[in-house]
């Protein structure tokens, strides 16, 4: 009976075809380390966010006189209220984390290097998209740092040349951040994870036509590759167990931890309040966007910080395969990368003293440095490399993956296999 | 040179003393109903007659496990749904102190420190070498020391009005975070069955990949 359905259902619509090619047919290079579980990770914590969110968004009221208590009502007397909103509130920190980590992968492997510069575009815009949702929905609950950040960013496109004060009062549809502003952050905050999903089937469109990359760099030979099902859907589920655990000791003992303080106090338009502060997420920009003294200068400094990603496939001139794995320039650099982020984050979380500004300045040069320098760094390490020749262990990788192809090529021409 | 050190030590303290940034002092609050029910006691001989607390309704303090009979007198004839309401509205404070009171029902969540920082700043009064009340914790506070700990000479003295302290900011952590007893509870299931599923599909995944040559 299950059989007639299927063939009842495979003479009008593809599905077995479906799964056999993106599933239990779908080529998987077996060398996958556990940093490729990210990507699934961020698709679902992608539909947890949606779940939470249209739960809460029974409860919510978009309403300044409204929002704050409604929150509260939410917090103490909708049932599991509490259980909702901050797995929402810590979803939205673990989005971002798997995103990073996604990313950083990304860039250590080299994954973003031909043919695979419009996954890793598609990728861009899915982080402009995530990056302007959760700025949206952190004006929702109407607190003090809600109220006050929304204000500082919106007003950010004063920067626009010519129509710069325009632009910020049509963005938040009256003089200040109001009524006006918060009802159409939660329109938006409910359209953008809809485009998300969009942009997420683009993403894996492009993902299944390149393939995946893999730690070595090179595209292996048909052995090396193994069905996604049931061998990756197997190690994400454990990879998600994993952090599955790690979410639930943020949501159920330190929930608190990634709201700021400050939250907890209604949006007073009156009082500013000492420091204001992005969430985690966005304090290494941040400081960026602080670093440069002109306000112009500091808004294109910090879109093209976020920006520059995508200009990873030309600034990085070098062929040897494989990422920072087989490339000890590159990795030095990447791990400069990661710690300068590091340092910007810091920079951008504490009050800005003489000190910290120069730091600041400091990280933020080496920050474009590191991106300018590239092209540069990468050809002349690729010259020195192949001088002193490749490390064996890829020298030999490449030479047995080239038999292998070589080999199939040849089957493949006289007729053994398809 | 034993003298010396003295002074020097003193004048360390000195110098603390006229920080505004003083050091929070760490505290551990008690979610245990006698200690919320003490504080809430306190809370409402000293704080309610300028402070509000908007979103904990009486029947949350019940639900809790409160006394009754204490609830009854808090509320008089308001009903058990109604909020806990200051005696003084918000504009006569205002016009006593400069400042609306702030409402206390998200205050131990409110500021950087959070219990600690509320503990801190109820103990923090002192009264200053030219005779002037000053707060170590929020040296521009408007609030007068309701508790009475910048009149307290001794440690005998001291005490039970830090208890008392600790008591208020046991009962304002259950009012910024009722449930999080119950959250706690719930996080201990389900950590222990996250654990017990992760090392299932670890098993899962690793009979699956062994069938790979």
């Amino acid at each position: 009976m299950p059989h007639r359905i299927i063939n009842w259902i495979d003479k009008r619509f593809p599905l077995t075809s479906f799964v056999k090619h993106e599933l239990t047919g779908y080529p998987t290079p077996r060398n996958l380390s556990y940093w490729w579980n990210f990507g699934f990770l961020a698709g679902f914590v992608l539909v947890l966010q949606v779940a939470t969110g249209i739960f809460l968004a029974m409860h919510y009221k978009a309403d300044i006189a409204l929002s704050f208590d409604s929150i509260q009502h939410i917090m103490r007397d909708v049932n599991y209220g509490w259980l909702l909103r901050y797995m929402h509130s810590t979803g939205a920190s673990a989005f971002f984390l798997v995103i990073f980590i996604h990313m950083a992968r990304t860039l250590y492997y080299g994954s973003y290097r031909a043919p695979r510069e419009l996954l890793w575009w598609t990728g861009q815009g899915l982080l402009l998209l995530l990056m302007a949702t959760a700025f949206m929905g952190y004006l929702l609950p109407w607190g003090q740092m809600s109220f006050w950040g929304a204000t500082v960013i919106t007003n950010l496109f004063r920067a626009t040349p010519f129509i710069g004060d325009e632009v910020v009062i049509w963005l938040r549809g009256d003089y200040t951040v109001g009524d006006a502003t918060l009802t159409r952050f939660f329109a938006l905050h409910y359209l953008f994870p809809f485009l998300i999903i969009g942009a997420v089937v683009v993403h894996l469109v492009a993902l299944h036509t390149v393939k995946s990359s893999n730690p070595s760099g090179i595209d292996l030979a048909d052995k090396d590759n193994i069905p996604f099902h049931p061998y990756f859907t197997a190690k994400d589920f454990y990879g998600l167990g994993v952090f599955l655990i790690v979410y639930s000791v943020f949501v159920f003992f330190m929930p608190d931890s990634l709201i700021e303080p400050a939250n907890n106090i209604p949006a007073n338009p009156m009082q500013t309040p000492t420091h204001i502060v992005p969430e985690w997420y966005f304090l290494p920009f941040y400081a960026i966007l602080r670093s440069v003294p002109s306000m112009v200068g500091g808004v294109v400094a910090m879109g093209l910080s976020v920006m520059i990603f995508a200009f990873m496939p030309y600034l990085d001139r070098s062929r040897i395969p494989g990422g920072a794995h087989y490339r000890p320039i590159y990795r030095i650099l990447f791990y400069t990368f990661v710690v300068d982020m590091a340092v910007l984050g810091y920079i951008g979380y504490i009050p800005p003293t003489d000190m910290s500004i120069v730091i600041g300045q400091w990280a933020t040069l080496a920050y474009f440095g590191m991106f300018l320098m590239l092209p540069f760094i990468s050809k002349l390490e690729e010259k020195w490399m192949r001088k002193r020749g490749l490390p064996a262990e890829l020298q030999t990788l490449i030479e047995s993956e080239a038999k292998d192809k070589s080999k199939i090529m040849h089957r493949r021409r006289k007729g053994d296999i398809a | 040179m034993n003298k010396f050190m003295t002074l020097l030590a003193l004048s360390c303290f000195a110098v603390q003393a006229q920080a505004s940034e003083t050091r929070l002092q760490k505290i551990e609050v008690s979610a245990d109903v006698q200690t919320v029910e003490r504080g809430a006691e306190a809370l409402m001989t000293d704080c309610r007659s300028c402070h509000s607390l908007k979103y904990i309704k009486y029947r949350s303090l019940a639900n809790y496990g409160i006394d009754q009979q204490k609830i009854d007198a808090w509320r008089g004839d308001q009903p058990m749904d109604a909020s806990v309401m200051a005696y003084m509205s918000e504009a006569d404070a205002a016009q006593s102190f400069g400042v609306a009171p702030p409402d206390l029902s998200l205050m131990a969540k409110a500021r950087n420190g959070g219990v600690n920082y509320v503990y801190s700043y109820l103990v923090g009064y002192f009264v200053g070498q030219d005779g002037m009340p000053g707060n170590h914790v929020y040296p521009t506070t408007r609030m007068p020391d309701v508790l009475g700990i910048s009149g307290a000479t001794d440690e005998a003295q001291r005490k039970p009005i830090q208890n008392r302290a600790r008591d208020i900011t046991s009962f304002l952590a259950w009012a910024a975070d009722p449930h999080a007893p119950e959250r706690k509870r719930l996080g201990y299931y389900v950590l222990a069955y996250l654990f017990a599923l992760t090392f299932l599909l670890y098993f899962v995944k690793n009979q699956i990949w062994s069938g790979l040559k």
